[in-house]
């Protein structure tokens, strides 16, 4: 999908969870993070963590000097649910 | 490229591998690359489009088909000025305990309408897209729903694309 797109002289950037589906895949640009699949830009109302996933998606348009390359958003899944549970339980939403 | 850190560890490993022994020839492998297509004005004029394999929808929408044996070949148009409420997901193959309570997890249609407000990107296009990526006929996949989609794409004058590829 993301090659038929930029065939067209459009320019792509995607997010991924799977690393080796990526790799083999070999889309232009890709930007991966070790999230839980289905959570590709993070937990649940954590604005700035999802802000900071599109933006260095993004960055990946105007960086990228390679076709193919993945870069990596140095995050962790676990340190994402620990911010995301505090900020819910600012917001009231867990205890 | 890849390390053992946490961080460019991916959560669910050898993905690609376990689907392709339960779907044989399912996956997608390439062996070449797409040229670079140039980003030709700064982000911030640069109109984004945003598409998703994630099978989020508008309500009032034809539902995509989970069940379909081979893999629904057909894609929606999401507005752009779609809040989470007006939207749902048919997708069977992907958790989606963080999206039933915040979409923008999976489809950030909140965040991208901020980045459009700010001025970090030119603006959105008036539709997104979305489609189910689960087939076991990737090259079926790609002749129709891939190029189909593709054409879409560039009528609807996107300048650049984000894709999330569920």
């Amino acid at each position: 999908m993301q090659r038929a797109i930029e065939r067209r002289g459009i320019p792509t950037v995607s997010v991924t969870v799977a690393r080796d589906v990526t790799e083999r895949a070999k889309p232009p640009r890709a930007l991966f993070v070790p999230f839980m699949m289905g959570h590709h830009f993070g937990v649940p109302f954590h604005r700035a963590l999802q802000r900071r996933v599109l933006l260095a998606a993004l960055e990946r348009l105007e960086l990228a000097e390679r076709s193919g390359e993945i870069a990596t958003l140095p995050v962790t899944w676990a340190e994402a649910r620990r911010q995301g549970d505090a900020i819910e339980r600012e917001l009231g939403l867990k205890r | 490229m890849t390390d053992d850190s946490e961080t460019a560890k991916q959560l669910r490993p050898r993905l690609w591998e376990t689907v392709n022994e339960r779907y044989p020839g399912s996956m997608i492998t390439k062996v070449d690359l797409v040229p670079l297509a140039p980003l030709r004005k700064p982000l911030s004029q640069t109109r984004l489009t945003f598409v998703s394999s994630a099978g989020v929808q508008p309500r009032d929408s034809l539902p995509f088909d989970v069940v379909h044996p081979v893999g629904d070949f057909t894609f929606r148009r999401v507005p752009s000025s779609s809040t989470p409420a007006d939207l749902e997901i048919h997708q069977i193959k992907y958790p989606t305990g963080g999206a039933a309570r915040d979409l923008n997890v999976i489809f950030p249609v909140d965040r991208l309408s901020v980045f459009a407000a700010d001025w970090t990107i030119g603006g959105l296009t008036p539709n997104f897209f979305s489609f189910i990526g689960y087939t076991i006929d990737p090259t079926g996949f790609e002749r129709t729903l891939a190029e189909a989609l593709a054409d879409a794409v560039a009528a609807e004058g996107a300048e650049a694309v984000l894709l999330c590829p569920a």
